[in-house]
């Protein structure tokens, strides 16, 4: 079970900001896809630090990413 | 030397890493700073690979804004010493040199000239990356002497104010009165002046930074290096915090370097005359002029 960042990528696409990956402290984990204008989080690399929700939500006030649990069933 | 010497055969390519193929159909080498760089973070396989430091550490934020900005990636060394910091420096695709307990930049000074007698065609750039123990503590006096004989490499101290990865003792760049795990009634001395040490020393660009601006932080990386290679020593002095000894939430840990950026960490910058007439001139340049 791990706490890792879910990116909604309907709300994010609207916005194509691209801030978020900046912000991540891992790299090659907060990525952005080019072709449909969304960031993407590789779920194997993140740890769950947030700084990208802090990003999203408090600073731009986008609400485009939350924290989520994953587990082995999916 | 050219770079197709990384480049494998088709037939090769499905049996070697996956990350190794990525980072040469993705990768930064031989690309335009526009291109890749800290601007398209996220879009391209940056250098820096999956490594054990804490979840939220600003300092592994830091060193992969380092990578991002680095101009010449395939034409750099860095070398590290104990500390977290190498513990993610290490893993870049970039060749790393473990200095023993603070030698780092005494290290650098022997490697710096033997690679101008070997490679005098080609500027080959070296960048010491270390924690403020490391630094400023332990590698002091290989610092100021690397300093003081003018030795042309680069330097950056990634300041957490404390020894992170032995639980939290205090460090020369701790503040006054710092409460820490391994110095419960506080520190009784003042925080060691950095940036005035590197000026006295005859560093010919330094800066004093909380990394919060990402073009700023890469400019002043940048400049660090183009300084280096003509002028003498460079030094950079970035706060990166340590949010488990100083009890900083994850997700507060940018919010915590943005305060530092407008206190403690505001932005410093010193450039002798000739870095200033330097920058004019290797500014105005695009990347394949300059390296």
């Amino acid at each position: 079970m791990y706490y890792v960042a879910k990116v909604d990528s309907n709300k994010c696409s609207e916005y194509k900001c691209n801030m978020c990956t900046l912000y991540c402290p891992e790299a090659n984990t907060l990525m952005y896809d080019e072709k449909n204008k969304t960031s993407w989080v590789d779920e194997d690399r993140c740890k769950g630090c947030a700084i990208c929700v802090y990003v999203c939500s408090d600073l731009l006030d986008r609400n485009c990413i939350e924290m989520a649990m994953v587990t082995t069933e999916g | 030397m050219s770079l197709n010497y990384m480049v494998p055969v088709s037939k090769f390519k499905r049996y070697l890493p996956k990350d190794y193929v990525e980072l040469v159909d993705y990768g930064p080498f031989g690309k335009e700073f526009s291109e890749v760089g800290t601007k398209n973070m996220g879009k391209y396989k940056e250098l820096v690979e999956e490594h054990p430091m804490c979840s939220g550490c600003w300092m592994a934020y830091y060193i992969k804004i380092i990578f991002a900005s680095l101009p010449n990636p395939e034409h750099t060394v860095t070398i590290g010493t104990a500390g977290c910091g190498r513990l993610a420096i290490s893993q870049a695709a970039v060749p790393f040199i473990y200095g023993n307990y603070g030698d780092q930049n005494a290290m650098a000074s022997g490697i710096t000239r033997a690679f101008r007698l070997r490679f005098p065609d080609q500027q080959k750039d070296v960048i010491t990356i270390a924690g403020d123990g490391g630094m400023m503590d332990i590698g002091f006096s290989m610092t100021m002497h690397a300093w003081f004989r003018g030795e042309k490499f680069t330097t950056i101290m990634l300041d957490n104010e404390v020894y992170g990865n032995t639980g939290g003792q205090e460090s020369g760049m701790s503040i006054k009165g710092a409460v820490l795990k391994m110095s419960p009634k506080g520190k009784n001395f003042n925080k060691m002046p950095a940036m005035q040490l590197a000026i006295t020393a005859g560093c010919v660009y330094v800066v004093k930074m909380s990394p919060t601006n990402i073009n700023k932080a890469a400019k002043a990386i940048r400049r660090a290096i183009f300084a280096a290679r003509e002028l003498g020593p460079t030094f950079i002095h970035a706060y990166t915090s340590c949010n488990i000894e100083y009890s900083i939430p994850t997700p507060d840990v940018f919010k915590d370097a943005q305060e530092m950026a407008k206190g403690r960490f505001a932005f410093e910058e010193f450039m002798t005359d000739e870095a200033k007439d330097l920058f004019t001139v290797v500014e105005a340049k695009k990347k394949k002029e300059v390296s």
